[in-house]
C-alpha cells in the first residue's frame, strides 16, 4: 500500500526533483501531507479528493499520508496535485503500479478532474530524467522544448488513467511552432524623425551592448527611441534562447505557441515596481524579477528619477556581474540577469532643464531630483545623452531615416568583431584586456586626458568610454586603433552624465 | 564684559533678540530706544511695547542666548548692532536697515569704496556666467567692491571673477541663510575665500532652524541698500533678481542690465529692463562710467581706477584647424545649440561633429556644457 511518484518543484529558475511518497494504512480515514509543503500544496488535499471523485475513480477510505521527499526543503506551487493524485490511486489499487514504471508527473488539478498548466513547466521538465513525463495538455508544447518526445499531455484525470491502462488514446499535442519569425521585431527605427544623435546612440547601444541613459524634456522621443532598441539586437542564440525561455517559464509569463523566446526580451516595469518585483524573490520558490526577465534583452526604466533610490541602487551589482544572488534565511538562489539597461528621465522636475538658462525649478527641487540617481549608478551608463525636442521641419517631412533592417546589419557586424575578441559584445571586454583591444592614437589619449583633468570622468568612466570608442571604431570598420574621431564621439555620447552630476550638490 | 562665546554683553543680547525669528522691522523696533539687555528683559517679562500680544515672550529664554552665542563663537561670527561702532555705514541711512547684522570676515572693506551689486538667475547660460565672471573681475581690478548673493549661477560666477585679481578690491557676500549653515560643495570653497578676502554678511541669526523664503527677500532688499549701482547680468521674466531691482529703484539706486539674446529665456528679464530704459552694460567700462557719475563729488569714497581699454588685449582671432572644424564653427553662434542641432546644421556625421567640436574647444573657439555648444562669449 505504498507508492512513490517522481515529480519536481520550482526553485528560482531551476526545477528540483521531488519524490511524492504515498502511504495508505488502516485506521480512521484521514489525509495528511508532510515534508514542508506551502499553503498551495496543503490546499491540494481538497482539490485532489474532488478531482478523483469527479473522475469516477475510487477514493481509498483509509488513512492517507503523503510525504514530499527530500522532506527538509520547502516546496511550493500547485504542480504536485497530479503526482499526489496518482500516488493515491496507485497506493489504493485503482491503478496498477506497473503502468507507472519510469514515469514522472507535473500538473495542477481542477475540481472536475481537468489538468491545468503550471508556471515553470520548462525548468520542471528539464529537471526530470525519466522515460515518460506526463504534463497538462495545455503545457505540453512548452514542455516539449526541453522534454522532446518523452512528454505526454493529458487533458483530464479520467483520460490519463485510461491511457495509462492502455484503454484509451493519449491527447494530441500541438506541434511546436517554429521560432517566432523575424518580422515581429517591434516598431521600426525609420519612424523616428530627426534625433540624429539619439538614433546613433541607440545603434551604438545595440552594437556594443552599452547601457544607455536618455535625458530630455517631455516629448523629446525618449520612449520612442528606447522601444526600438530591442529590434536592433541580434536574435538570441539557441543556448541563450533556452536560458531565457526557462526564466520566462519559471516566472509564469506566457510563452507564445510553445516556441522558444527567440528575440531579446523587452521589459519596461512601471516606476511603482517594488524592490522584489525588480530583482526577484518573494514567493516560496523565489520568483525571477524584472531584471532576470530582461536577461539577454533590454530593461527599460522610464522616468528613472521616479523609481525609489534603493530599488535603483540594487541594480548595481547585477549590472556588474550579470547575475543576481538572492539570499534568504531558508533558501538562496542565483538568477541570471545580464541585461542592457536603458533609462529615460527628465533633466529636472520642470522638464526644461536641459536647455541652458530655461529651467524654472528651485534649487532645492533640482538638488532633490539630482539625488534620486546615485553617482555610482550614473557612472554605469556608458552612453548618456541629453535630447532636445525634435526640429519641426524634421517632424513634418524631412528626409526618411534609415530603417531598423539597415542598422541591424551594422550591429551584426560589430557583434561578430566582438566575438572574435572572445566576448559577446564590446561592453563585456574585461578591463585587463582593454590595452590589447582598444589601443589609442595620441590624439585620442589627449582628448581623454583633457576630460579627466577637467574632473568629468572617473576611472570606471574611463574604461567605459574606451569600450564605447571600440564599438564606434567597429561600426566605422576603422581598424584596431582608436582615433581621435571615435574618442571624441564616445565622449560626446556621454555628455549628459556630467550635466546630471553637476546638478547634484556634492 | 566678555562671556564664553567671545561676545560682549550687548552683542549677546542683540544676537538673542535677532534669534527670536521676528521680521527685520520688528527686530529693529525691539532695539529702538532700548539697550539690548533691557530690550531682552522687557521681552522676557512681556512688557515690551513692540510686543503687545506677548508673541515673543515664550521664546525669550536664557538657553537661546547661550545657543546663539555658542554658534557665533564656533563659527567666528561677529555681531553688528545698528548705530554702534562696526555697523556698516552704508546701511545706516537706509529706512529698512537691519537692527542686528551677523558677519564673518571684515565688513569694513565696504567703507570708502564704491560698491556694485551683481544679481542674476540661478539657471544661467554659459554666456551669462562668463559675462558675470568678466564683470566681477574687471570691477575688482578697478577697486570696486563686488557684492553678490552666493546663489548658484550668476552670483557665484561674479564672485569667482572678483576673486581672480590679487590686488583688487575684496568682494562682499550677503546671504539669506544663517552664517552657520553649511554651504554645499563648490559654494563652501567660494564662501570661505570671500570671507578671507572680504566679508560675508547675513541678517539671519546663527542656530536658527532652516531658512524661510522671506529671508531671501529681506536679503535682496539689503543688497539694494548697500549698492551704488546694481547690475543685472541675466534674469528671467519674473526672476527673484527683480526684487533687488525694485528695492534699488525705490531707493534711487542706479540699475544696469546686460542685454542678451532675444531667444534666450534667461535674458527675458534683462531685456525687459532695457526696454524700460535701464542703462545697458556691454563691458566693465560701461559699469565703471556710471559708478564714476554716482560717486562724483562724494569725498568719502575713493573712485575706481579705470583700467586701460580692453580692446587691445583681446586675443587675435584663432583659426579653425581644418575645413571640417571650420564648417562646425560656422554652425555655432552665441546661443547654446544641442549636439543634434549642430549635426543638422552642418550635415556632417556625429563622429565628425564631435571631433571638430573637441578640436575647436582645444583652441577656445567653442565651449560646451552638458551637450550644448556655443561660441565663447569673448
Amino acid at each position: 500500500m505504498l507508492a512513490s511518484i517522481p515529480s519536481a518543484t520550482l526553485h528560482g529558475v531551476d526545477g528540483r526533483p521531488v519524490a511524492v511518497e504515498v502511504h495508505i494504512s488502516g485506521g480512521l480515514p484521514g489525509f495528511t501531507v508532510v515534508g514542508l509543503p506551502d499553503a498551495a500544496i496543503r490546499e491540494s488535499r481538497d482539490r485532489v479528493r474532488a478531482a478523483v471523485a469527479s473522475s469516477g475513480l475510487e477514493w481509498p477510505r483509509h488513512r492517507i499520508t503523503v510525504n514530499l521527499a527530500p522532506s527538509g526543503t520547502r516546496k511550493g506551487g500547485s504542480g504536485l496535485d497530479l503526482p499526489i493524485a496518482m500516488g493515491i490511486l496507485v497506493a489504493g489499487g485503482a491503478v496498477p503500479s506497473n503502468v507507472l514504471q519510469d514515469t514522472a508527473f507535473v500538473g495542477e488539478l481542477g475540481l472536475d478532474g481537468s489538468l491545468r498548466p503550471v508556471p515553470g513547466i520548462v525548468p520542471l521538465v528539464a529537471a526530470l530524467r525519466f522515460g515518460r513525463i506526463i504534463v497538462p495538455a495545455a503545457s505540453a508544447a512548452d514542455a516539449r522544448l526541453v522534454g522532446g518526445h518523452l512528454v505526454r499531455g493529458a487533458a483530464n484525470l479520467r483520460e490519463l488513467v485510461a491511457a495509462l491502462r492502455g484503454a484509451g488514446p493519449w491527447s494530441n499535442v500541438a506541434p511546436v511552432v517554429s521560432d517566432r519569425d523575424i518580422s515581429s521585431i517591434g516598431p521600426d527605427l525609420a519612424d523616428v524623425r530627426g534625433q540624429a544623435v539619439g538614433r546613433r546612440a541607440v545603434e551604438v547601444a545595440a552594437a556594443g551592448g552599452h547601457h544607455l541613459l536618455l535625458v530630455g524634456p517631455p516629448g523629446s522621443g525618449k520612449t520612442m527611441l528606447a522601444t526600438r532598441l530591442p529590434g536592433l539586437l541580434p536574435p538570441l542564440s539557441q543556448r541563450e534562447a533556452l536560458e531565457v525561455t526557462r526564466i520566462h517559464s519559471a516566472a509564469g509569463t506566457s510563452l507564445v505557441g510553445g516556441a522558444l523566446v527567440a528575440r531579446p526580451p523587452f521589459r519596461a516595469p512601471h516606476h511603482s515596481a517594488t524592490q522584489v518585483a525588480l530583482v526577484g524573490g518573494g514567493t516560496a520558490w523565489l520568483r525571477p524579477g524584472e531584471i532576470s526577465l530582461a536577461h539577454g534583452g533590454v530593461l527599460f526604466l522610464d522616468e528613472l528619477g521616479e523609481f525609489p533610490a534603493v530599488a535603483l541602487d540594487m541594480l548595481r551589482q547585477p549590472l556588474e556581474e550579470g547575475v543576481v544572488r538572492i539570499r534568504r534565511a531558508r533558501r538562496s538562489v542565483d538568477l541570471p540577469a545580464r541585461f542592457l539597461l536603458v533609462g529615460a528621465m527628465n533633466p529636472c522636475p520642470c522638464g526644461e532643464g536641459s536647455v541652458p538658462g530655461s529651467c524654472r525649478c528651485t534649487e532645492a527641487a533640482r538638488a532633490r531630483y539630482g539625488r534620486r540617481l546615485s553617482a555610482p549608478l550614473l557612472d554605469r551608463f556608458d552612453l548618456a545623452l541629453s535630447l532636445g525636442r525634435p526640429d519641426i521641419e524634421d517632424l513634418l517631412g524631412g528626409p526618411p531615416a534609415e530603417s531598423s533592417a539597415v542598422v541591424t546589419e551594422r550591429v551584426r557586424f560589430v557583434r561578430l568583431m566582438a566575438a572574435k575578441r572572445g566576448v559577446r559584445c564590446n561592453a563585456e571586454i574585461p578591463s585587463p584586456s582593454l590595452e590589447e583591444f582598444t589601443p589609442m592614437s595620441g590624439e585620442a589619449a589627449t582628448l581623454l586626458e583633457r576630460r579627466m583633468r577637467a574632473g568629468a570622468l572617473s576611472a570606471r568612466g574611463l574604461h567605459r568610454i574606451r569600450r564605447v570608442a571600440r564599438t564606434l571604431a567597429d561600426l566605422d570598420d576603422a581598424g584596431p586603433l582608436i582615433g581621435g574621431r571615435q574618442m571624441a564621439e564616445a565622449l560626446h555620447l556621454r555628455d549628459a552624465s556630467c550635466a546630471l552630476s553637476s546638478a547634484r550638490p556634492s | 564684559m566678555t562671556t564664553t562665546g567671545g561676545l560682549t554683553h550687548d552683542e549677546r543680547y542683540a544676537a538673542g533678540i535677532a534669534a527670536l525669528g521676528a521680521g527685520p522691522v520688528r527686530t529693529r523696533r525691539f532695539l529702538d530706544g532700548y539697550e539690548p539687555a533691557a530690550a531682552w528683559s522687557a521681552l522676557a517679562n512681556g512688557r515690551h511695547h513692540a510686543d503687545p500680544d506677548h508673541a515673543y515672550q515664550s521664546k525669550a529664554l536664557p538657553p537661546l542666548l547661550d545657543k546663539v552665542e555658542a554658534a557665533c563663537g564656533e563659527n567666528g561670527i561677529a555681531v553688528l548692532i545698528y548705530g554702534r561702532p562696526g555697523y556698516p555705514p552704508a546701511l545706516l541711512s537706509d529706512h529698512e536697515a537691519p537692527g542686528v547684522l551677523f558677519s564673518v570676515g571684515d565688513p569694513t572693506v565696504m567703507d570708502r569704496r564704491a560698491r556694485v551689486v551683481m544679481v542674476g538667475t540661478r539657471s544661467a547660460t554659459p554666456y551669462g556666467l562668463s559675462i558675470a565672471a568678466e564683470l566681477g573681475r574687471g570691477l575688482a581690478e578697478a577697486g570696486v567692491v563686488v557684492v553678490a548673493g552666493m546663489a548658484r549661477g550668476i552670483a557665484t560666477a561674479a564672485h569667482a571673477g572678483a576673486l581672480v585679481p590679487a590686488a583688487g578690491a575684496p568682494p562682499v557676500a550677503i546671504i539669506g541663510s544663517a552664517l552657520d549653515t553649511a554651504p554645499h560643495g563648490s559654494e563652501a570653497h567660494l564662501r570661505r575665500a570671500v570671507a578671507e578676502r572680504g566679508a560675508v554678511l547675513s541678517e539671519r541669526a546663527p542656530a536658527s532652524a532652516g531658512t524661510p523664503v522671506w529671508c531671501f527677500a529681506v536679503r535682496n532688499r539689503m543688497m539694494a541698500a548697500v549698492a551704488d549701482v546694481v547690475v543685472v547680468v541675466e534674469c528671467h521674466r519674473q526672476g527673484a533678481s527683480l526684487q533687488t531691482v525694485k528695492a534699488a529703484v525705490d531707493r534711487g539706486v542706479a540699475v544696469m542690465a546686460v542685454p542678451g539674446s532675444v531667444r534666450s529665456s534667461a535674458s527675458t528679464g534683462c531685456n525687459a529692463l532695457l526696454v524700460d530704459g535701464v542703462a545697458p552694460v556691454r563691458d566693465v567700462h560701461d559699469v565703471l562710467a556710471l559708478v564714476e557719475l554716482v560717486i562724483a563729488g562724494r569725498s568719502d569714497i575713493t573712485g575706481p581706477r579705470l583700467p586701460a581699454p580692453r580692446a587691445s588685449d583681446r586675443p587675435t582671432e584663432a583659426r579653425a584647424p581644418n575645413p571640417l572644424a571650420e564648417r562646425a564653427l560656422q554652425a555655432l553662434d552665441h546661443d547654446p545649440a544641442s549636439l543634434d542641432t549642430v549635426v543638422r546644421r552642418t550635415g556632417m556625421t556625429l563622429a565628425d561633429v564631435a571631433h571638430a567640436l573637441e578640436q575647436l574647444a582645444a583652441v577656445d573657439l567653442a565651449v560646451g556644457a552638458g551637450g550644448w555648444w556655443s561660441r565663447p562669449s569673448r
